[in-house]
């Protein structure tokens, strides 16, 4: 078994509030210097530009293709997934149902680039990401569930666009596999202590738009190897797998 | 004014028929919000909410918070799991196509209001 330190919400430079450093490139080595061994980028309804972060990683770092589903109760989970096509797949299903990115959009969100993974632009997405999609919380999770993927609730913590937040209550029929702390709730705060109520596995994640913040905060795992099938052994707890307490 | 006279009035569709006690206590107060952890922390007890939310945790929150009833706007309506969970938490449950500005505004010139003041 091996220890593998982890950041499993990182955007790119395709969430429009993603910054436009966030290239891939640019990414693998901030999570390099963080020493991170694995990392999931997680745009805001697609997932473009992960499997060019996977290319710029270029072994030296696990990339799991991941996406941040905004719900129509404006709720934010998580999907992590088995491979980038798995991703790619769900996410067209995703932006499938989002208004096109025109200029007022771009103006007020900001620019949703796709990058190849040397951190050349090479599009803009067209589809307005920043926007809810019409996807209730619970096809949301089916949806990402019929691709393969880890099902995790983002920053529970936060009072906007967290499933307690827009919710009230976690929801604990959701079938999340996971609940997501963000920077803001250290060990010991409130939020952290109240995780144990819900009875799943909590991860930390940086939820990170900037250079800068990538795994200022990461989840501890002890695993066979750093892949995707062991990632999945450690949220179920099986096998010796396991998720550090948050 | 009663549950049962303000569907009345706003032509609300109930979606909790057979329950009981719509023609009760008259609903003086009421809050609008589509974020529930702003509606267990405000909404007035026995008061009513208008909501475009539609999941479960609506029943729950408005269980919790102890109002009487739940508007849906803007034509919005939920899966029958959700109506029956409010049967059986007796809240009182209503459709409309009307958006929540009208439904509000309607309601506050039968004199239903936040409950606090201005």
């Amino acid at each position: 078994m091996m220890s593998v330190r982890a950041d499993l919400h990182v955007h790119t430079a395709l969430s429009p509030c993603g910054d436009e450093e966030m290239s891939p490139p640019a990414i693998v080595d901030a999570a390099l210097a963080a020493g991170l061994d694995m990392i999931a980028v997680c745009d805001h309804n697609s997932a473009g530009n992960a499997s060019a972060v996977g290319e710029a990683a270029g072994g030296r770092l696990t990339v799991i293709a991941g996406m941040e589903i905004t719900t129509v109760e404006e709720v934010h989970i998580v999907g992590l997934f088995p491979t980038t096509a798995a991703a790619a797949n769900a996410a067209d299903e995703v932006r499938r149902s989002l208004p096109p990115a025109d200029g007022d959009y771009t103006r007020f969100f900001g620019e949703q680039y796709l990058m190849s993974a040397d951190g050349t632009v090479y599009g803009r997405e067209p589809h307005a990401l920043a926007l809810a999609t019409v996807l209730r919380l619970d096809e949301a999770v089916a949806l990402i569930k019929r691709f393969g993927g880890l099902v995790v609730a983002a920053h529970i913590d936060r009072p906007t666009f967290g499933v307690i937040a827009q919710l009230g209550f976690f929801p604990h029929e959701a079938g999340f596999d996971a609940v997501e702390l963000s920077r803001h709730a250290p060990a010991g705060s409130p939020a952290a202590a109240a995780c144990a109520a819900y009875r799943l596995p909590v991860v930390r994640s940086s939820d990170s738009h900037y250079l800068e913040d990538v795994g200022c905060v990461a989840t501890d795992l002890t695993l066979e190897a750093p892949t995707y099938p062991e990632l999945v052994l450690a949220v179920k707890h099986s096998r010796g797998r396991m998720i550090a307490d948050a | 004014m009663n549950l049962e006279s303000i569907a009345r009035n706003l032509d609300l569709k109930s979606l909790t028929p057979d329950l009981p006690g719509a023609d009760g206590a008259d609903v003086t107060a009421g809050y609008a919000s589509d974020l529930l952890s702003d509606v267990l922390a405000n909404a007035p007890e026995g008061g009513v909410l208008v909501t475009l939310q539609v999941h479960l945790n609506v029943v729950a929150v408005a269980s919790h918070a102890e109002l009487a009833g739940v508007i849906f706007s803007s034509g919005r309506v939920p899966d029958a799991e959700v109506i029956a969970k409010a049967v059986a938490e007796d809240l009182h449950l209503f459709a409309t196509d009307a958006d929540t500005f009208e439904v509000v505004g309607r309601l506050f010139a039968l004199g239903v209001s936040s409950g606090r003041g201005a």
